[in-house]
């Protein structure tokens, strides 16, 4: 009984080692670069790293003064926002055909949307610039808006559709009898019921847009464009290259936002992230 | 009317998918056969896809996706299924889940100039590495072929494991405690139990874990246009910024148009085959 226990002990002590290691591994990157955003240019690049700044706010200056910081700013909201809501009027009738109708085809539809996932951006790079360029929508945010609803609408669809697979049929079925339309029954009842499914898919679709790198790199030339997630890789000026100082401070404007959003939907996440398969 | 009606509410979203795929696929299946720089396209057959199976570069950019992809896969899903199994019963999950879920919360572009500061630019691996006395030298990590690729996948494992390890997690939690339990009450110990009941029941999820994960990891474009742009000597090009590289920096069109339409005959197996059977299979 007592090697066991002791046995036991060590076991802990394994487990907070490795834990313990890995979550040392995931933050010390991250305070190091946040020191290099508070802290002048002069002290990132030089002979001997310095590991103890001096703490200074010329980043913050810059990025507002040397950079239309709040055009990016703007781009990004309004691109990510418009984005989202395009998403959400297509995925959720889209979502309530696949979920509570049975129909031919529905499975192939249903693996079509998902199999959109899989495309590497890359591979439609061009055509989509063709046909940008072709509708006049280069370096616009129409351009990024419409490119970021296309990237999310499977994923979108797909966490929406595993929640309404969770709603009792009886739920629908009653308010059926009491002679409600389809439409109402899908305004009036599925949607309320399933908004935490919602509100998941928009929190997930928001990052993937946040992220998005090569489409807006294609599209972006000004600051019409510009994107905060783009704008970093053009950080850059005079003889010593890139201004790492700016890009860090922007790096972590753009995530305190993100990680009070992805902490208030916790529970929902691993969800979200397998777009429905896993119910965490 | 009422038959109808269901294909009326998912129209529209597959009419805007289509647009943006099938119509891109025809488009990139005609421009293969030209070539496209600047003036009008030129009918040139099949001379693109003769040239790109000849060309060592389309060829080392596959196999260079398919290195780093599959390590940096290995890694995260050992890594998360590692941490997960010590995570998941432990009294303090929900703290371990929010500090490894940091890294994943940042935009790529910004964590890929993070690792560029580190290993090159501010030379701060080279330097602790230095002060531990392991080497005696700074390291270019930029010029050795496996360093360079090892600082991608580096920086794709420290931002990505989470990404499974959230999942696996969450998993793990679902599973019924009673089963742990009675094995536990018959002298099995955690390693066993984890090894014989818990990670078999949880093979569909991590296929749909792994499968998305690999997805992402093979269309890697930002780091490498960040980190190296495929230096030293075209090593740690991925097929993402070959097509970039063809497209945009060299302005062949046709041709690159004649990469990506080989790379979504392949996307479409793989869907067609893996994704298919593993979400089928994954409604836990």
């Amino acid at each position: 009984m007592a090697s066991q226990r002791r046995k036991r002990g060590q076991n802990r002590v394994v487990r907070y080692l490795i834990l313990g290691s890995w979550a040392l591994f995931c933050l010390v990157p991250v305070i190091w670069f946040l020191s290099i955003g508070l802290r002048p240019r002069t002290e990132i690049i030089t002979p001997q790293p310095i590991y103890v700044p001096t703490l200074s706010l010329d980043a913050w200056n810059m990025i507002w003064s040397d950079w239309p910081m709040g055009s990016y700013l703007r781009n990004s909201v309004l691109a990510i926002v418009g984005s989202v809501a395009i998403d959400l009027v297509l995925a959720i009738p889209a979502a309530y055909s696949l979920s509570r109708y049975t129909y031919r085809g529905r499975e192939d539809i249903g693996f079509y949307i998902l199999s959109t996932r899989m495309m590497a951006p890359a591979i439609v790079a061009i055509p989509i610039f063709f046909l940008f360029r072709n509708m006049g929508l280069l370096d616009t945010i129409w351009a990024l808006m419409l490119i970021y609803a296309a990237i999310n609408l499977s994923v979108v669809t797909w966490i929406i559709r595993s929640y309404m697979m969770d709603i009792p049929q009886e739920l629908e079925d009653a308010a059926r009898t009491d002679g409600a339309s389809d439409l109402r029954i899908l305004w009036e009842i599925i949607i309320p019921a399933v908004l935490p499914g919602i509100i998941t898919a928009a929190v997930i679709a928001m990052i993937f847009a946040i992220n998005e790198f090569l489409f807006t790199l294609l599209i972006a030339s000004t600051k019409n464009a510009y994107t905060m997630s783009v704008a970093l890789a053009n950080f850059t000026g005079g003889s010593d290259g890139v201004i790492y100082n700016a890009i860090a401070l922007v790096a972590f404007l753009a995530f305190v936002p993100i990680f009070v959003v992805v902490v208030a939907i916790q529970k929902h996440l691993s969800r979200g992230l397998t777009m429905g398969a896993v119910k965490g | 009317m009422r038959r109808l009606f269901p294909y009326l509410l998912v129209a529209p979203a597959v009419l805007y998918l289509l647009a943006i795929t099938l119509y891109p696929g025809i488009f990139a299946i005609w421009q293969s056969f030209h070539f496209v720089k600047f003036g009008p396209w030129q009918w040139t057959g099949w001379d693109n896809y003769q040239q790109l199976f000849a060309d060592r570069e389309f060829w080392a950019a596959l196999w260079n996706t398919l290195v780093m992809g599959s390590i940096a896969l290995t890694l995260q899903c050992a890594l998360a299924l590692l941490l997960a199994y010590h995570a998941y019963r432990d009294p303090f999950v929900r703290g371990w889940r929010i500090i490894f879920l940091v890294p994943m919360l940042f935009m790529p572009s910004a964590v890929a100039f993070l690792w560029k500061l580190a290993f090159n630019d501010g030379r701060i691996v080279s330097d602790l590495l230095m002060r531990v006395g392991l080497i005696d030298a700074n390291i270019a990590f930029q010029s050795s072929i496996p360093l360079a690729r090892m600082t991608l996948i580096l920086a794709d494992v420290w931002q990505w494991t989470p990404f499974l390890f959230i999942i696996f997690v969450a998993a793990l939690q679902s599973q019924d405690e009673e089963i742990e339990e009675a094995a536990r009450l018959d002298g099995a110990s955690w390693a066993a139990i984890f090894w014989n009941i818990s990670l078999p029941l949880m093979r569909p999820v991590i296929a749909v874990a792994v499968i998305l994960r690999g997805i992402d990891i093979t269309t890697m474009f930002a780091n490498v246009f960040i980190m190296t742009k495929g230096t030293p000597g075209g090593s740690t090009e991925t097929i993402s910024y070959f097509i970039y590289r063809i497209g945009f920096k060299t302005f062949n069109f046709g041709y690159a148009s004649a990469a990506s339409v080989l790379m979504l005959i392949l996307t479409i197996i793989v869907a067609q085959v893996l994704v298919k059977r593993a979400f089928r299979s994954g409604r836990v």
